[in-house]
């Protein structure tokens, strides 16, 4: 019974909860904190697109960086308040998303991976090239951190709370989109496209809408990153930020969205533990990577299911666990 | 004459483009293998021409060495690791690739320095060549000829030859392949070597154009990768025809709109792929 409880869509909502409450409690850093839960929104959406829909985008970069630029432009040259510039920065990763996608589809396997590598390096050099409205290798300096009404967000403990919010929302909407009938369609294309294809289903559409979804929240989350340091570097949308948010994604695990949450603070903490102690920690990053693609290719999430399983109480519950049946509600509680 | 300038150096660089290229269209097309270390195997090339030169080795002799390192290391990788993992789905080839990619990245800085540095020309190709108006450095002149040469050489390896047969009928099938009695692990490490050799000697080649630094890598892989979904995965000629097509593209573009250029190539690549898919030769 405890696979099919680690399997509940509510179980992760509440662990996600937990973690946007557990970070002030254990985390010194407000910046931090806001930090793991930015990145848990872009690895979450990410894991959309690799997880559910089978796409392995090396472009997550681009609207990352985008809803950077988007935001901090707005904030820099018009008065609009902070909502409108994340909705637009949203809007702005959604669009080219959903052009990205467009093109990146028409091919399949490989060479959509390196369709998607190859944009990636476009929007990087058109954010160079366009140094007057980017700032070039400098970035968009300044970008100031206005009120939300009354709510001042000035302090870092104040943003990760508007964060968090955030953070949750996103995360059931997100949920809301991968157990609706669209995101068991896109589970169906993953596993089976021509399947899915043949019965009427029209996967390109469902593909592209992945990606704009993605896109969306992939911006939002560049925006609130541009937000939290003040600036929108250019660093935001190189290929080692597409990297990074793809690494997290899949060291979380691509079973279900929760596991993006952990492979977020995972990478966020320990990157933030060892580049104080060791600069080149990306070496044992890499090293990591192979590793979990040769013996936890569940990732995090795996490792956890399977502490879970061995937790001594109730060893023979999880005998049963293959068997699909629907849960008796008092068997709740036991199986945590 | 600024436009013929940059034609010969849009020659040049696409033959380089090629010669990077052509070994990620080999391995996919013989072991289906995606590899994004590709790149790293091109910045090992730049590194270690740039660290031999450095320690007093002759640039010729460094220029001979570096690759057959990098071809080297390759093998070891290949039988170490990546045969272990064909048989898993492409995510986790590309999993374990963009590790070592990024394993060779910390190390390239760990033993030179995050800054890179510069590889002087060898003395007896420092010259320029003066045909008229025509100005040309002799050094990147070298390049095109050496990388002509070493086109052709490919060309015969892969069609006048045992292992080139061998190659092309594993690209179609390869348990057949292995059926008919060929080792075909063996022929496994040596063309992922011969791959990872020629993406080495483009970046040894490369060095004293560009120098070097520990970012090249991601670049040479985003440009191998535009190389060859314009030319068709698995195709030779499709290699060399998209590599000079991108290295002309940029180099002329470089005389146009500077900051551009490489804006250019990739824009060029969507081009393709919104006119034809499958690129210009490919098959699949």
């Amino acid at each position: 019974m405890r696979a099919a409880i680690m399997n509940r869509a509510s179980l992760h909502f509440v662990l996600a909860a937990l973690v946007a409450i557990a970070l002030p409690l254990f985390m010194r850093s407000g910046t931090l904190a806001s930090e793991v839960l930015i990145f848990a929104m872009a690895a979450a959406a990410c894991n959309l697109l690799l997880g559910y829909t089978g796409l392995l985008s090396f472009g997550q970069g681009i609207f990352f960086g985008l809803g950077s630029y988007a935001a901090g432009l707005t904030l820099l040259h018009t008065s609009l308040p902070l909502g409108v510039a994340l909705v637009l920065a949203a809007i702005a990763g959604a669009v080219v998303a959903t052009g990205v996608g467009w093109l990146s589809i028409r091919r399949q396997g490989v060479y959509f991976v390196m369709l998607t590598l190859a944009f990636s390096q476009f929007f990087y050099f058109l954010a160079y090239t366009f140094k007057d409205i980017t700032g070039g290798d400098n970035g968009l300096l300044n970008i100031p951190r206005p009120a939300i009404g009354p709510f001042s967000l000035g302090g870092s403990w104040a943003y990760y709370a508007f964060v968090a919010v955030l953070f949750l929302l996103v995360f059931a909407a997100l949920q809301r989109v991968a157990s609706s009938t669209f995101g068991r369609t896109l589970l169906a294309v993953r596993d089976n496209e021509e399947r899915a294809r043949a019965i009427g289903f029209p996967v390109r559409n469902f593909k592209i809408t992945a990606f704009a979804i993605s896109g969306a929240v992939t911006g939002l989350a560049g925006a609130l990153h541009a937000l939290l340091i003040g600036v929108a570097p250019l660093s935001n949308i190189e290929y080692h930020m597409s990297e990074s948010i793809l690494i997290m994604t899949i060291i979380g695990g691509t079973g279900n969205l929760f596991a993006s949450v952990l492979g977020a603070g995972f990478y966020v903490i320990v990157s933030d533990l060892l580049s104080s102690i060791w600069p080149r920690w990306l070496l044992l990053l890499g090293g990591l990577l192979i590793v979990v693609a040769l013996f936890m290719q569940k990732g995090l999430w795996g490792l956890l299911e399977r502490l879970v399983e061995a937790l001594p109480m109730g060893r023979k519950s999880s005998i049963k666990s293959s068997i699909e049946s629907p849960i008796p509600p008092e068997s709740e509680g036991r199986g945590i | 004459m600024i436009y013929l300038f940059q034609l010969v150096n849009g020659i040049g660089l696409g033959m380089l483009y090629f010669l990077l290229a052509v070994g990620l269209s080999i391995i996919f097309g013989l072991l289906h293998f995606v590899n994004f270390a590709h790149g790293a195997f091109y910045l090992l090339g730049a590194y270690l021409v740039y660290d031999l030169t450095e320690r007093g080795l002759n640039f010729w002799a460094a220029l001979l060495v570096a690759p057959i390192i990098v071809a080297g290391l390759a093998a070891l990788t290949e039988s170490v690791l990546l045969r272990r993992i064909y048989h898993l789905p492409h995510t986790f080839h590309i999993l374990v690739t963009v590790g070592l990619a990024l394993m060779v990245q910390e190390l390239v800085i760990i033993l030179w320095g995050p800054v890179g540095g510069n590889v002087s020309t060898p003395g007896a190709l420092s010259g320029v060549l003066i045909l008229g108006d025509f100005i040309y450095p002799q050094y990147r002149l070298f390049v095109i000829g050496l990388t002509l040469v070493l086109a052709i050489g490919l060309w015969w390896l892969l069609e006048g030859t045992r292992l080139g047969a061998v190659v092309r009928a594993g690209s179609e099938s390869i348990d057949m392949v292995s059926l008919l009695g060929i080792d075909i692990v063996r022929v496994n490490t040596a063309v992922f070597a011969l791959g990872a050799g020629l993406a080495g000697l483009a970046g040894a080649l490369a060095a004293p154009i560009r120098g070097v630094e520990p970012f090249m890598g991601v670049e040479a892989l985003g440009i191998a990768f535009v190389v060859v979904v314009i030319g068709g995965m698995g195709s030779y000629t499709g290699a060399l025809i998209a590599g000079l097509l991108v290295g002309i593209v940029q180099s002329i573009m470089t005389t146009l709109w500077p900051e551009g250029a490489r804006l250019m190539i990739y824009l060029g690549m969507g081009l393709v792929i919104l006119t034809m898919p499958r690129g210009l030769l490919g098959r699949a």
